[in-house]
Protein backbone atom coordinates (compact mmCIF):
# COMPACT_ATOMS: atom_id res chain seq x y z
CA UNK A 1 0.00 0.00 0.00
CA UNK A 2 1.54 3.08 -0.71
CA UNK A 3 1.61 6.01 1.84
CA UNK A 4 -0.78 9.19 1.84
CA UNK A 5 2.35 12.13 1.12
CA UNK A 6 0.88 14.96 3.63
CA UNK A 7 2.52 18.13 5.13
CA UNK A 8 0.84 18.77 8.21
CA UNK A 9 1.58 22.16 10.45
CA UNK A 10 1.45 22.06 14.01
CA UNK A 11 1.54 23.91 16.68
CA UNK A 12 2.25 23.44 20.72
CA UNK A 13 6.01 22.65 20.80
CA UNK A 14 6.38 24.06 23.52
CA UNK A 15 7.59 20.76 25.72
CA UNK A 16 8.09 22.22 28.85
CA UNK A 17 6.19 21.83 32.34
CA UNK A 18 3.51 22.69 31.20
CA UNK A 19 3.59 20.84 27.26
CA UNK A 20 2.43 21.79 24.67
CA UNK A 21 0.10 18.82 22.62
CA UNK A 22 2.13 19.39 19.52
CA UNK A 23 5.41 17.26 20.13
CA UNK A 24 3.11 13.83 20.86
CA UNK A 25 0.79 14.77 17.83
CA UNK A 26 3.72 14.72 16.14
CA UNK A 27 4.99 11.96 17.37
CA UNK A 28 1.61 10.34 16.89
CA UNK A 29 1.29 11.01 13.45
CA UNK A 30 4.83 9.88 12.47
CA UNK A 31 4.09 6.45 14.06
CA UNK A 32 1.26 6.05 11.43
CA UNK A 33 1.83 3.60 9.19
CA UNK A 34 -0.19 4.77 6.36
CA UNK A 35 1.33 8.52 6.11
CA UNK A 36 4.59 9.92 4.10
CA UNK A 37 4.73 13.09 6.69
CA UNK A 38 6.53 16.62 6.43
CA UNK A 39 6.16 18.29 9.35
CA UNK A 40 5.13 22.19 9.66
CA UNK A 41 6.28 23.37 13.21
CA UNK A 42 4.66 26.79 14.05
CA UNK A 43 5.92 27.98 17.32
CA UNK A 44 5.46 31.18 18.88
CA UNK A 45 8.51 31.15 21.48
CA UNK A 46 12.36 30.91 20.10
CA UNK A 47 12.88 28.97 23.20
CA UNK A 48 9.67 26.05 22.30
CA UNK A 49 11.71 23.06 22.98
CA UNK A 50 10.18 21.37 19.95
CA UNK A 51 12.41 23.16 17.40
CA UNK A 52 15.69 22.33 18.63
CA UNK A 53 14.75 18.56 18.67
CA UNK A 54 16.55 16.71 16.05
CA UNK A 55 14.56 14.76 13.31
CA UNK A 56 11.06 16.40 14.90
CA UNK A 57 10.08 18.96 11.94
CA UNK A 58 11.11 19.72 8.79
CA UNK A 59 10.45 23.31 8.70
CA UNK A 60 10.06 25.62 11.71
CA UNK A 61 8.35 28.56 11.55
CA UNK A 62 7.69 31.42 13.66
CA UNK A 63 4.09 33.24 14.01
CA UNK A 64 2.43 36.11 15.49
CA UNK A 65 0.49 34.98 19.36
CA UNK A 66 -3.64 35.39 18.72
CA UNK A 67 -3.90 38.44 20.76
CA UNK A 68 -2.30 40.21 18.19
CA UNK A 69 -5.01 39.65 16.40
CA UNK A 70 -6.78 36.30 14.16
CA UNK A 71 -5.75 38.47 10.52
CA UNK A 72 -1.87 38.67 11.63
CA UNK A 73 -2.35 35.45 12.74
CA UNK A 74 -4.05 33.55 9.59
CA UNK A 75 -2.24 35.94 7.65
CA UNK A 76 1.20 34.84 8.26
CA UNK A 77 -0.63 30.84 8.18
CA UNK A 78 -0.95 31.69 4.49
CA UNK A 79 1.96 33.04 3.42
CA UNK A 80 3.80 30.05 5.08
CA UNK A 81 1.63 27.92 2.91
CA UNK A 82 2.30 29.82 -0.04
CA UNK A 83 5.95 28.39 0.27
CA UNK A 84 5.10 24.96 2.09
CA UNK A 85 1.98 24.11 0.88
CA UNK A 86 -0.27 22.58 3.98
CA UNK A 87 -2.39 19.83 3.79
CA UNK A 88 -3.50 19.55 7.37
CA UNK A 89 -2.99 22.50 10.27
CA UNK A 90 -3.89 21.07 13.92
CA UNK A 91 -3.77 23.93 16.73
CA UNK A 92 -3.04 22.61 19.95
CA UNK A 93 -3.04 25.48 22.08
CA UNK A 94 -6.65 26.82 24.09
CA UNK A 95 -5.99 30.49 23.68
CA UNK A 96 -5.31 29.91 19.92
CA UNK A 97 -8.13 27.76 18.84
CA UNK A 98 -11.09 30.53 18.54
CA UNK A 99 -8.97 31.93 15.82
CA UNK A 100 -8.71 28.93 13.81
CA UNK A 101 -12.27 28.16 14.50
CA UNK A 102 -13.34 31.69 13.30
CA UNK A 103 -10.85 31.06 10.13
CA UNK A 104 -11.99 27.72 9.24
CA UNK A 105 -13.22 28.40 6.01
CA UNK A 106 -10.73 31.08 4.91
CA UNK A 107 -8.21 28.31 5.72
CA UNK A 108 -10.12 25.48 3.71
CA UNK A 109 -10.66 27.87 0.55
CA UNK A 110 -6.70 28.37 1.20
CA UNK A 111 -6.58 24.54 0.79
CA UNK A 112 -5.54 24.22 4.77
CA UNK A 113 -7.81 21.31 6.39
CA UNK A 114 -8.98 21.62 10.16
CA UNK A 115 -10.95 19.33 12.12
CA UNK A 116 -11.96 21.74 14.97
CA UNK A 117 -14.95 22.27 17.55
CA UNK A 118 -17.84 24.53 16.07
CA UNK A 119 -17.48 27.97 17.78
CA UNK A 120 -20.80 27.13 19.67
CA UNK A 121 -19.45 23.85 20.77
CA UNK A 122 -16.16 25.78 21.94
CA UNK A 123 -17.89 28.48 23.64
CA UNK A 124 -20.35 26.16 25.43
CA UNK A 125 -17.99 24.45 27.20
CA UNK A 126 -16.50 27.63 28.67
CA UNK A 127 -15.53 26.86 32.30
CA UNK A 128 -17.48 29.92 33.56
CA UNK A 129 -20.63 28.13 31.66
CA UNK A 130 -20.02 25.07 32.81
CA UNK A 131 -23.77 24.52 35.48
CA UNK A 132 -25.70 25.37 32.08
CA UNK A 133 -23.60 22.95 30.16
CA UNK A 134 -24.09 20.19 33.00
CA UNK A 135 -28.00 20.45 32.87
CA UNK A 136 -27.94 20.91 29.67
CA UNK A 137 -26.27 17.73 28.61
CA UNK A 138 -26.92 16.20 31.74
CA UNK A 139 -23.92 15.47 33.15
CA UNK A 140 -23.06 16.35 37.13
CA UNK A 141 -20.31 19.21 37.68
CA UNK A 142 -19.29 20.98 40.29
CA UNK A 143 -21.31 23.90 41.55
CA UNK A 144 -19.83 27.08 40.45
CA UNK A 145 -19.53 31.32 40.55
CA UNK A 146 -17.90 33.83 38.53
CA UNK A 147 -16.20 36.64 40.01
CA UNK A 148 -16.28 40.00 37.99
CA UNK A 149 -14.90 41.58 40.02
CA UNK A 150 -12.94 41.16 44.14
CA UNK A 151 -16.13 42.68 45.87
CA UNK A 152 -17.69 39.30 44.84
CA UNK A 153 -14.92 37.07 46.85
CA UNK A 154 -17.09 37.48 50.05
CA UNK A 155 -20.29 35.92 48.21
CA UNK A 156 -18.34 32.60 48.52
CA UNK A 157 -18.60 31.59 52.14
CA UNK A 158 -22.70 32.04 51.38
CA UNK A 159 -22.53 29.80 48.61
CA UNK A 160 -19.40 26.97 49.53
CA UNK A 161 -17.68 25.19 52.05
CA UNK A 162 -14.23 26.22 51.98
CA UNK A 163 -11.90 24.31 50.18
CA UNK A 164 -12.58 25.84 46.66
CA UNK A 165 -11.20 25.84 43.45
CA UNK A 166 -10.31 29.37 42.03
CA UNK A 167 -9.67 28.82 38.01
CA UNK A 168 -8.89 30.84 34.73
CA UNK A 169 -10.94 31.25 32.20
CA UNK A 170 -8.73 29.56 30.17
CA UNK A 171 -5.60 27.93 32.21
CA UNK A 172 -4.53 27.68 35.97
CA UNK A 173 -5.97 26.36 39.23
CA UNK A 174 -5.68 26.92 42.64
CA UNK A 175 -6.96 25.56 45.72
CA UNK A 176 -7.83 27.90 48.55
CA UNK A 177 -8.96 27.28 51.85
CA UNK A 178 -9.67 30.58 53.02
CA UNK A 179 -10.80 34.30 51.65
CA UNK A 180 -6.85 35.21 51.66
CA UNK A 181 -6.20 32.69 49.76
CA UNK A 182 -8.89 33.68 47.36
CA UNK A 183 -7.92 37.18 46.96
CA UNK A 184 -4.38 36.00 45.88
CA UNK A 185 -5.15 33.44 43.54
CA UNK A 186 -8.29 35.76 42.14
CA UNK A 187 -5.26 38.55 41.88
CA UNK A 188 -2.76 36.12 40.24
CA UNK A 189 -5.20 34.60 37.35
CA UNK A 190 -6.96 38.13 36.61
CA UNK A 191 -3.74 39.55 35.90
CA UNK A 192 -3.28 36.63 33.51
CA UNK A 193 -6.28 35.15 31.74
CA UNK A 194 -8.42 38.12 32.72
CA UNK A 195 -11.84 37.97 33.99
CA UNK A 196 -14.12 36.19 34.87
CA UNK A 197 -12.20 34.32 37.69
CA UNK A 198 -14.21 30.66 38.43
CA UNK A 199 -14.87 29.27 41.79
CA UNK A 200 -15.51 25.88 41.72
CA UNK A 201 -17.13 23.72 44.22
CA UNK A 202 -14.19 21.90 45.84
CA UNK A 203 -15.61 17.95 45.16
CA UNK A 204 -13.47 15.06 46.40
CA UNK A 205 -12.21 11.98 44.54
CA UNK A 206 -9.68 11.04 42.12
CA UNK A 207 -9.30 13.31 39.22
CA UNK A 208 -9.37 11.30 35.78
CA UNK A 209 -9.71 11.94 32.35
CA UNK A 210 -10.70 10.83 28.92
CA UNK A 211 -9.44 11.60 25.25
CA UNK A 212 -11.25 11.47 23.08
CA UNK A 213 -12.04 12.67 19.28
CA UNK A 214 -15.77 13.17 17.94
CA UNK A 215 -16.40 13.16 14.04
CA UNK A 216 -19.02 16.23 14.18
CA UNK A 217 -21.97 13.74 13.36
CA UNK A 218 -22.23 12.42 16.90
CA UNK A 219 -19.74 9.29 16.68
CA UNK A 220 -16.99 8.58 19.09
CA UNK A 221 -14.24 7.78 16.82
CA UNK A 222 -11.77 6.93 19.98
CA UNK A 223 -11.85 7.41 23.55
CA UNK A 224 -9.37 5.97 25.79
CA UNK A 225 -9.74 6.98 30.18
CA UNK A 226 -6.64 8.17 31.81
CA UNK A 227 -5.46 8.05 35.34
CA UNK A 228 -2.54 10.48 36.51
CA UNK A 229 -0.24 8.89 38.57
CA UNK A 230 2.58 11.68 38.93
CA UNK A 231 1.09 15.07 39.03
CA UNK A 232 3.77 18.16 38.72
CA UNK A 233 3.16 20.85 40.99
CA UNK A 234 1.18 22.82 37.87
CA UNK A 235 -1.24 19.92 37.96
CA UNK A 236 -0.12 18.42 35.11
CA UNK A 237 0.52 14.93 34.39
CA UNK A 238 4.11 13.69 34.35
CA UNK A 239 2.89 9.82 34.77
CA UNK A 240 -0.38 8.08 33.33
CA UNK A 241 -2.09 5.22 32.82
CA UNK A 242 -5.36 3.96 31.02
CA UNK A 243 -8.09 2.38 33.19
CA UNK A 244 -10.56 -0.13 32.04
CA UNK A 245 -14.04 2.05 33.04
CA UNK A 246 -17.28 1.57 31.54
CA UNK A 247 -19.05 4.44 32.89
CA UNK A 248 -16.39 6.91 31.47
CA UNK A 249 -16.29 5.76 28.12
CA UNK A 250 -20.15 5.68 28.79
CA UNK A 251 -20.32 9.49 30.07
CA UNK A 252 -17.75 10.42 27.32
CA UNK A 253 -19.77 8.88 24.34
CA UNK A 254 -23.10 9.97 25.55
CA UNK A 255 -21.83 14.00 25.74
CA UNK A 256 -19.72 13.55 22.35
CA UNK A 257 -23.45 11.96 21.04
CA UNK A 258 -25.32 14.74 22.63
CA UNK A 259 -23.12 17.85 21.66
CA UNK A 260 -22.09 16.26 17.75
CA UNK A 261 -18.46 17.42 19.03
CA UNK A 262 -15.87 17.37 16.23
CA UNK A 263 -11.94 17.23 17.24
CA UNK A 264 -10.22 16.08 19.50
CA UNK A 265 -11.07 16.46 23.33
CA UNK A 266 -10.18 15.81 26.97
CA UNK A 267 -12.64 15.45 29.63
CA UNK A 268 -11.11 16.16 32.76
CA UNK A 269 -13.67 14.49 35.24
CA UNK A 270 -13.36 13.77 39.13
CA UNK A 271 -14.43 10.48 40.55
CA UNK A 272 -16.06 10.73 43.96
CA UNK A 273 -15.26 7.75 46.69
CA UNK A 274 -19.37 6.38 45.66
CA UNK A 275 -17.73 5.93 41.93
CA UNK A 276 -19.94 9.40 40.72
CA UNK A 277 -18.00 11.61 38.35
CA UNK A 278 -18.12 15.29 38.02
CA UNK A 279 -17.12 16.70 35.29
CA UNK A 280 -15.11 19.97 35.74
CA UNK A 281 -13.49 21.08 32.57
CA UNK A 282 -13.43 20.03 29.08
CA UNK A 283 -10.22 20.92 26.69
CA UNK A 284 -11.36 21.43 23.23
CA UNK A 285 -8.24 19.72 21.54
CA UNK A 286 -5.96 16.92 21.97
CA UNK A 287 -3.98 16.79 25.43
CA UNK A 288 -0.24 16.02 25.59
CA UNK A 289 -0.51 12.91 26.92
CA UNK A 290 -2.04 11.82 23.54
CA UNK A 291 0.90 9.56 22.78
CA UNK A 292 -0.69 7.22 25.73
CA UNK A 293 -3.79 6.62 23.65
CA UNK A 294 -1.65 5.29 20.36
CA UNK A 295 0.18 3.22 23.33
CA UNK A 296 -2.83 1.75 24.23
CA UNK A 297 -3.76 1.49 20.54
CA UNK A 298 -5.90 4.34 18.90
CA UNK A 299 -3.62 6.40 17.11
CA UNK A 300 -5.92 9.91 17.24
CA UNK A 301 -3.83 12.05 15.60
CA UNK A 302 -4.02 9.89 12.55
CA UNK A 303 -8.00 9.59 12.65
CA UNK A 304 -8.19 13.65 13.26
CA UNK A 305 -6.31 13.86 9.67
CA UNK A 306 -8.28 11.44 8.41
CA UNK A 307 -11.23 13.12 9.58
CA UNK A 308 -10.13 16.83 8.06
CA UNK A 309 -9.59 15.32 4.80
CA UNK A 310 -13.07 14.10 4.50
CA UNK A 311 -11.83 10.21 5.12
CA UNK A 312 -14.00 7.78 6.74
CA UNK A 313 -12.85 6.30 10.01
CA UNK A 314 -14.12 3.45 11.79
CA UNK A 315 -14.67 3.87 15.35
CA UNK A 316 -11.82 2.33 17.45
CA UNK A 317 -13.40 0.60 19.95
CA UNK A 318 -10.93 -1.32 21.98
CA UNK A 319 -7.24 -0.47 23.79
CA UNK A 320 -4.91 -1.70 25.91
CA UNK A 321 -5.65 -1.05 29.78
CA UNK A 322 -3.17 -0.88 32.61
CA UNK A 323 -0.53 1.08 29.77
CA UNK A 324 1.53 3.95 31.55
CA UNK A 325 3.69 6.63 30.28
CA UNK A 326 6.10 8.23 32.25
CA UNK A 327 7.47 11.65 31.21
CA UNK A 328 10.75 12.87 31.16
CA UNK A 329 13.04 15.96 30.95
CA UNK A 330 16.09 15.90 28.55
CA UNK A 331 19.07 18.52 27.87
CA UNK A 332 19.51 19.26 23.94
CA UNK A 333 22.87 21.11 23.00
CA UNK A 334 21.94 23.59 20.89
CA UNK A 335 24.67 25.81 18.95
CA UNK A 336 24.22 29.48 18.54
CA UNK A 337 23.48 29.80 14.76
CA UNK A 338 20.08 27.81 15.44
CA UNK A 339 18.88 30.16 17.62
CA UNK A 340 20.32 32.77 16.00
CA UNK A 341 18.23 31.54 12.95
CA UNK A 342 15.14 31.34 14.27
CA UNK A 343 15.44 34.41 16.23
CA UNK A 344 16.37 36.45 13.30
CA UNK A 345 14.88 34.31 10.33
CA UNK A 346 11.16 33.13 11.84
CA UNK A 347 12.00 29.98 10.78
CA UNK A 348 14.47 27.58 10.19
CA UNK B 1 -17.18 -11.12 48.65
CA UNK B 2 -15.74 -10.91 45.10
CA UNK B 3 -12.45 -10.17 43.62
CA UNK B 4 -13.56 -7.00 40.74
CA UNK B 5 -13.46 -8.49 37.34
CA UNK B 6 -10.50 -5.91 36.90
CA UNK B 7 -8.41 -6.82 39.27
CA UNK B 8 -5.24 -8.59 37.92
CA UNK B 9 -2.82 -10.56 40.25
CA UNK B 10 0.39 -11.49 39.62
CA UNK B 11 2.01 -14.83 41.14
CA UNK B 12 4.97 -12.30 42.56
CA UNK B 13 2.00 -10.37 44.75
CA UNK B 14 1.72 -7.48 42.24
CA UNK B 15 -2.28 -6.74 42.01
CA UNK B 16 -3.06 -4.13 39.78
CA UNK B 17 -7.09 -2.91 39.58
CA UNK B 18 -7.50 -1.21 36.58
CA UNK B 19 -10.44 0.23 36.92
CA UNK B 20 -9.03 3.06 39.69
CA UNK B 21 -5.56 2.83 38.05
CA UNK B 22 -4.03 1.68 41.82
CA UNK B 23 -1.76 -0.82 42.20
CA UNK B 24 -0.12 -2.83 45.61
CA UNK B 25 1.87 -4.86 46.71
CA UNK B 26 0.92 -8.60 48.87
CA UNK B 27 3.11 -10.55 50.89
CA UNK B 28 2.77 -14.01 50.21
CA UNK B 29 0.46 -14.45 52.83
CA UNK B 30 -1.65 -11.77 51.25
CA UNK B 31 -1.44 -13.12 47.93
CA UNK B 32 -2.41 -16.60 48.96
CA UNK B 33 -5.45 -15.21 50.53
CA UNK B 34 -6.48 -12.80 47.98
CA UNK B 35 -5.75 -16.13 45.22
CA UNK B 36 -7.86 -18.15 47.44
CA UNK B 37 -10.84 -15.47 47.48
CA UNK B 38 -10.25 -15.14 44.00
CA UNK B 39 -10.95 -18.68 43.62
CA UNK B 40 -14.45 -18.44 45.11
CA UNK B 41 -13.89 -20.11 48.31
CA UNK B 42 -15.46 -19.20 51.24
CA UNK B 43 -14.50 -18.19 54.91
CA UNK B 44 -14.68 -21.40 56.77
CA UNK B 45 -12.63 -23.02 53.68
CA UNK B 46 -9.86 -20.06 53.86
CA UNK B 47 -10.01 -20.48 57.41
CA UNK B 48 -9.57 -24.59 57.86
CA UNK B 49 -6.73 -24.33 54.82
CA UNK B 50 -4.88 -21.75 56.93
CA UNK B 51 -5.03 -23.46 60.18
CA UNK B 52 -4.08 -27.03 58.45
CA UNK B 53 -1.62 -25.46 57.03
CA UNK B 54 -0.08 -22.84 59.55
CA UNK B 55 0.26 -22.83 63.68
CA UNK B 56 -2.34 -20.84 63.76
CA UNK B 57 -5.75 -20.15 66.48
CA UNK B 58 -9.03 -19.91 65.24
CA UNK B 59 -9.33 -16.24 66.80
CA UNK B 60 -5.79 -14.71 65.00
CA UNK B 61 -6.62 -16.18 62.16
CA UNK B 62 -10.46 -14.11 62.17
CA UNK B 63 -8.81 -11.14 63.28
CA UNK B 64 -6.39 -10.38 60.52
CA UNK B 65 -8.70 -12.16 57.85
CA UNK B 66 -11.35 -9.50 58.38
CA UNK B 67 -8.76 -6.56 58.78
CA UNK B 68 -7.28 -7.73 55.32
CA UNK B 69 -10.95 -8.22 53.60
CA UNK B 70 -11.49 -4.96 55.19
CA UNK B 71 -8.27 -3.23 53.54
CA UNK B 72 -8.84 -5.00 50.45
CA UNK B 73 -12.51 -3.81 50.09
CA UNK B 74 -11.32 -0.15 50.71
CA UNK B 75 -9.04 -0.37 47.90
CA UNK B 76 -11.71 -1.65 45.74
CA UNK B 77 -10.29 -5.27 45.20
CA UNK B 78 -13.08 -7.28 46.23
CA UNK B 79 -16.97 -6.03 46.26
CA UNK B 80 -19.72 -7.17 48.46
CA UNK B 81 -23.42 -7.08 48.02
CA UNK B 82 -23.81 -7.42 51.92
CA UNK B 83 -21.28 -4.23 53.79
CA UNK B 84 -21.01 -6.29 56.66
CA UNK B 85 -20.57 -9.83 54.62
CA UNK B 86 -17.02 -10.85 54.66
CA UNK B 87 -17.58 -14.20 53.84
Amino acid sequence: MSKLKLTIAVTGLNNTDNPGPGVPVIRSLKASPEFDLRIIGLVYETLEPGIYMEGLCDKIFQIPYPSTGSDELIDRVEEIHRREPIDVLIPNFDAELFSFMKNEDRLLRSGIHTFLPTLKQFQERDKDKLPEYGEKYGIKVPASLNLGSQNQISEIKEKFEYPVMVKGKFYDAYMAYNQEQVKQAFNKISSKWGLPVIIQEFVKGTEVNVIALGDGQGNTIAAVPMRKQYITDKGKAWGGITLSDDKMLEITRSLIRKTMWKGGMELELIKTVKGEYYLIEINPRIPAWVYLAVGAGQNIPEALVKLALGQEVAPMETYAFGKMFVRYSYDIIVDLEKFETIAMNGEI
Amino acid sequence: MKITDEVRISDNGFVFNSKTGDSFNVNPTGLELTKLIAQGHDFDTIKSLFLEKYELDDLTFEKDFYEFCALIKYHQITTTEDPLDFK
